[in-house]
């Protein structure tokens, strides 16, 4: 879909204007089990459009701040984590971390529990109802929460996730910087029937259970592909590519690469959990001005630098 | 550049002189539950090539336990199968992929998991610490249990080879997979990747960062516990486990694994007590531990053992 077509970007804007309907009301409680010498946990609860709430961790550096922040998106899985599984918990003596569960995961599943699978194709059938028109307005909210935070350098804000998080920083104001690793929203028409793999595989089920449904289908998914976001994004821009010949590799994400408006650094992935986290933690923490990375790296990678 | 000290680490794990009678007595207690498997087929899921099933059945403390089943649409009368298990936070995912490589599949949500969580649901984090202090009623206790009844469905199955059972799985799925071929003697081949779930006292020390900093998290809170601690993940710490898988066994490890330590893995692997046994050590990988390179030696372990086919490397 053109980003400057009235279609997009009224959906856009009629979805920005029902979440601003809502106040946020963030309740703010410290766990105790999660608080060490160098970060206190919160956990916060607030609300998101259509009166939902919503639940994440803040962790916030021991010390004087203003400290930069990566605001973890929701993600397509269930679990809702303090930081993502493998990262060293040092990395919260130095960032603000803020993670939050969109409505469906685990601490957000009531009234609504998510199904994985199922998540990707709920109420896809229709556009103004579709799911992830509210997960994306629940994203939007955690960065509306974490830019209150008085301990935040709101010069350094990163926000890390899959499609959420380019499509956050596109629509919201706040993001300095970004770490995309796209698996839902690109061209999903037509890079679906290329997999087996779930998320993906989700639209090749539904498509095959409601063959009738397939207009309906990329008529709402024309409202989330990440090239048509792409022209609003102005941050400094990592992007996780797949590695060379798999499915959303550096060639096919070309286009959407191209259209980002900030600058843009591309990472083809070397299906190697450790060679990729070492790119994104050293690039985080290079644009944030960290220059200890090596104290905030797992044990494993530090030996290995 | 290798992690050179890995394999010569020395593990502070040690088996509890009363182990075994503690999962003899658990294995008593789950043996007097009815399985009562229900197979329901899921047609949204379902594709020409492969029958997709929601399944459920009882487990210890008569919790009901999901999985999916997937069939292969075009197979013999008895088929070999695999059980999948799932990792830490993973979602157990419907195991097509393994039904279009010609076998039954089944992939178990253990207590706790999604589908699996009505009647238990310590969340996570929290599943690694819930009732730490007693192993009688330590989450993992439940969790290992559900994990085994699989085989036990499976057996039930009319399709499935009894002879040809095959269980997989990485990190948690990893160490269940240790348990589970140390448990059930129909497993007939193993393949664990990054073993989660072995050496957790090692772990601890090695690593900080999550699921095991949720331990780290515990005893920094309750110190005092910490000797209750140590004693209960003895129970249930797949080194312990070890000696007593008798199957062919794969296991992989990344060397830069930064959530299962590879110190944990070399540890485990010197433990188990086939001898079909060999440990893939892949440097420069981290908790991936080289699965899209190993995803091949996987496939052709299992087809080697299950299928009594030969792929070509």
């Amino acid at each position: 879909m053109d980003p400057t077509s009235p279609g997009f970007r009224d959906y856009w804007q009629e979805t920005l204007e029902a979440l601003a309907r809502y106040p946020a009301r963030p309740e703010i409680d410290v766990v105790p089990l999660r608080t060490t010498p160098f970060a206190t946990l919160y956990g916060v609860r607030l609300t998101s459009v259509g009166a939902y709430r919503l639940f994440g961790y803040l962790s916030i550096p021991a010390g004087a701040g203003p400290f930069p922040a990566i605001y973890y998106s929701p993600k397509y899985q269930s679990v809702l984590e303090i930081i993502p599984q493998g990262t060293a918990n040092l990395q919260r003596s130095r960032y603000i971390t803020f993670s939050l569960a969109g409505r469906g995961q685990r601490n957000a599943d009531s009234p609504y529990a998510a199904m994985f699978p199922g998540l990707l194709t709920e109420r896809i059938d229709d556009a103004a109802s579709y799911v992830f028109r509210s997960i994306v307005a629940d994203s939007i909210r955690g960065l509306q929460f974490l830019l209150t935070r008085r301990e935040l350098d709101a010069t350094r804000l990163v926000v890390s996730g899959n499609d959420l998080a380019l499509i956050t920083a596109a629509l919201a104001p706040g993001a300095t910087h970004v770490v995309t690793a796209p698996a839902l929203f690109y061209d999903t028409m037509a890079l679906a029937p290329k997999t087996h793999a779930y998320p993906l595989e989700e639209i090749n089920d539904y498509l095959r259970a409601f063959p009738a449904q397939a207009e309906a289908v990329r008529a709402t998914l024309a409202h989330y592909d990440l090239r048509a976001f792409a022209p609003r994004v102005s941050a400094t821009t990592l992007v996780i590519a797949g590695a060379p010949g798999t499915l959303l590799d550096r060639v096919t994400l070309a286009p959407l690469i191209t259209a980002l408006r900030g600058p843009v650094t591309v990472h083809e992935s070397a299906q190697s959990l450790y060679k990729d986290g070492l790119v994104t933690e050293r690039w985080m923490a290079a644009q944030c001005g960290i220059e200890d990375v090596q104290a905030i790296l797992p044990e494993h990678w530090r030996k290995a630098v | 550049m290798p992690n050179e000290g890995a394999a010569e680490y020395r593990s502070r794990v040690r088996k509890p002189q009363d182990f075994d009678a503690f999962w003899s007595d658990v294995l008593g207690q789950a043996a007097e539950i009815p399985l009562d498997a229900e197979v329901v087929p899921d047609p949204l899921r379902t594709s020409d090539d492969v029958e997709v099933f929601q399944v459920f059945y009882t487990s210890i403390e008569h919790v009901r336990v999901a999985g999916w089943y997937c069939r292969p649409a075009w197979r013999a009368a008895r088929t070999p199968a695999i059980m999948f298990l799932p990792g830490y936070q993973m979602d157990p995912p419907i195991p097509k992929e393994w039904a279009r490589k010609g076998y039954l599949a089944l992939s178990v949500a253990p207590r706790g998991k999604l589908r699996s969580m009505r009647q238990f649901n310590p969340g996570y984090p929290n599943l690694l610490t819930h009732n730490i202090v007693d192993r009688h009623t330590y989450a993992y206790r439940g969790f290992y249990v559900d994990a085994w009844r699989g085989i036990d469905f499976l057996l039930g199955r009319p399709e499935v080879d009894p002879e040809r059972i095959g269980v997989t799985g990485s990190s948690q799925g990893g160490g269940l997979t240790v348990t589970t071929a140390a448990m059930r003697s129909q497993v007939r081949a193993a393949a664990a990747g990054a073993p989660y779930l072995c050496g957790f006292v090692d772990a601890i020390e090695l690593t900080h960062t999550y699921p095991y900093e949720e331990i780290n998290d515990y005893v920094r809170r309750h110190p005092e516990r910490r000797p209750e601690v140590e004693e209960t993940v003895a129970y249930f710490d797949g080194i312990n486990f070890a000696d007593r898988i008798a199957c062919p066994i794969i296991v992989n490890i990344g060397l830069q694994d930064n959530v299962c330590p590879p110190e944990t893995g070399h540890a485990l692997f010197d433990r188990i007590g086939a001898k079909d046994k060999v440990l893939y050590p892949y440097d420069g990988h981290g908790h991936d531990a080289g699965r899209a390179t190993h995803g091949a030696v996987v496939d052709r372990f299992f087809a080697s053992h299950l299928l009594g086919r030969e792929l070509s490397a």
